[in-house]
């Protein structure tokens, strides 16, 4: 019965753990960003690499995501012939959901993974010890300027995703499947407002805190080596990519 | 035996345990000020673990850690970086910045702590950089060198803040026996030159005599002697006596 009960609670136990942990290193390092000195060089160090790195794989995802979003919308609408309905959907859809997201996601997957393996192979090798010893704090030296730079990039990320997006589902509902152009674009500005845009953009600020937060949070507990940080890589990744659907569903219900 | 005059770091009843595993069970022990300090144990004692709680970056479950007149088991964060300002720490992989070349990782710790200027930091660094020896390498990235150079340039950005105290993880080990004597030298001359004191965390024998003033030996966590290297030397500590002699039959049990 004992270790039934240890079986069901240990899990649980750890969750809790790992969450207070986790929230704690951001609170460390949201007071570690206002305490001099300012790590301007890192800052824009990560800016580049979390953010303009990404550029590229940001609008391949856009564009394609509206582009299938146009043809799968198109099916349901044409079903009752209001398939100029399509820009509106894929705006709404685009602003509200899948730009914040998909592009949260794929962040994640390359920069937050990134940051893991880089934090994790410092202290695997002493490093962090190393700034602890050279009396610089690793939180302020290596976390808050990685997570200021996740919440400038995100929204600046988020924005180009939506934009490909859009261009792409006109390019798929006006010219291939042959949608009037003037109700699609008319429709469009219509029924998908700036709140949407916001909406999204709120999102993609906490995303970008939750995949830079859980990828330095990942990397600094690695424990065992090389394998350790490949480990606390994947982690990262899968726990960076369900919080981020978590944290999606809690937002949307309360910006609904 | 010890004086309890110019002892600048003091552990006192030290426990420490990770998860289930008692790694010291009460350590004793006093480094004197200025000389070298030799802390000899076999493999896998907590030695590393030991220096760490010297600069409180692991503290201990119970006991105290004396550095300078300050208890840093009850030091606020405040303190504990001011106590960790006081140190350098040269680690057994020399942990340098790999994304940093040379120059950058000796420069680090300057840039950090003072406010000096570009070309009196390029002084220093490279004045330090002489001091253990290497020239021409300021612009290499720590991969493109070799064990015993990344080991040269850790003690040289650890020395580059002229701290009072010096620790050394494991410095020779890995290192083939004449990089070994080169350490060696580098360790016991930087100890003279800048006349600071040293913590040598080692398990060779050889080179800990060669170089120590005082010296202690801990086995299963807790502290079997601490004294100057002579009386060390002629002890007849059963302990001891078999770790010097390197033999498997005695006290120390490996299995």
């Amino acid at each position: 019965m004992d270790r039934l009960l240890s079986l069901i609670g240990s899990p649980i136990l750890n969750m809790a753990m790992g969450s207070g942990k986790l929230f704690l290193l951001f609170i460390d390092s949201v007071i570690w960003l206002f305490r001099p000195p300012f790590r301007w060089k890192q800052l824009f160090k990560q800016i580049e690499f979390i953010g303009a790195n990404s550029i590229s794989v940001i609008i391949l995802t856009g564009t394609f995501t509206g582009m299938v979003f146009a043809f799968q919308s198109y099916i349901g609408f044409h079903k009752f012939g209001a398939e100029y309905m399509v820009g509106t959907v894929v705006g709404l859809g685009m602003a509200r959901e899948l730009g914040p997201v998909l592009s949260a996601i794929m962040v994640a997957a390359r920069a937050g993974s990134a940051i893991t393996a880089e934090i994790g192979s410092m202290k695997v090798t002493e490093q962090i010890d190393a700034l602890h010893s050279l009396a610089v704090d690793p939180v302020q030296y290596l976390v808050s300027p990685r997570i200021l730079a996740g919440v400038i990039v995100m929204p600046l990320l988020n924005s180009i995703a939506v934009f490909c997006g859009v261009v792409g589902g006109y390019f798929v509902g006006v010219e291939i499947l042959g949608i009037n152009k003037t109700l699609y674009l008319q429709y469009m500005y219509q029924y998908v407002d700036l709140t949407d845009l916001y909406n999204g953009m709120v999102k993609s600020l906490v995303f970008g805190v939750i995949l830079t937060l859980v990828g330095c949070y990942k990397g600094l507990n690695v424990g065992g080596g090389a394998e350790g940080v490949g480990k606390a890589t994947t982690e990262s990744v899968v726990l960076s990519c369900v919080l981020i659907l978590v944290f999606d569903y809690i937002l949307t219900a309360f910006m609904f | 035996m010890i004086s309890d005059e110019n002892v600048i770091i003091e552990l006192k009843d030290v426990y420490k345990k990770f998860g289930k595993h008692e790694v010291h069970k009460g350590i004793n022990i006093k480094i004197p000020q200025g000389g070298i300090t030799v802390i000899l144990g076999p493999s896998g004692t907590g030695k590393s673990v030991l220096l760490k709680e010297m600069m409180g970056l692991i503290l201990p479950d119970s006991g105290e850690v004396t550095v300078d007149g300050v208890d840093i088991t009850k030091a606020s964060k405040v303190e504990l970086v001011n106590v960790r300002k006081k140190f350098g720490m040269l680690f057994q992989n020399a942990a340098l910045f790999d994304s940093m070349t040379v120059y950058e990782n000796v420069a680090f710790p300057l840039r950090e702590h003072t406010k000096l200027k570009e070309s009196q930091i390029k002084e220093l660094v490279l004045e330090k950089l002489k001091l253990v020896g290497l020239t021409n390498v300021e612009n290499k990235m720590p991969s493109e060198l070799s064990g015993g150079m990344r080991k040269r340039v850790g003690l040289a950005r650890a020395i580059v803040l002229e701290p009072m105290i010096i620790l050394y993880d494991e410095p020779t080990t890995g290192l083939d026996p004449i990089m070994k004597d080169v350490v060696d030298d580098l360790i016991y001359s930087t100890q003279k030159k800048l006349n600071i004191t040293s913590v040598v965390i080692s398990h060779d024998i050889d080179s800990a005599f060669k170089i120590a003033d005082y010296m202690a030996m801990i086995y299963d966590g807790k502290t079997i002697l601490n004294t100057t290297k002579e009386e060390f030397k002629n002890s007849d500590n059963p302990y001891v006596v078999q770790f010097i002699n390197g033999s498997k039959d005695g006290p120390i049990k490996m299995f």
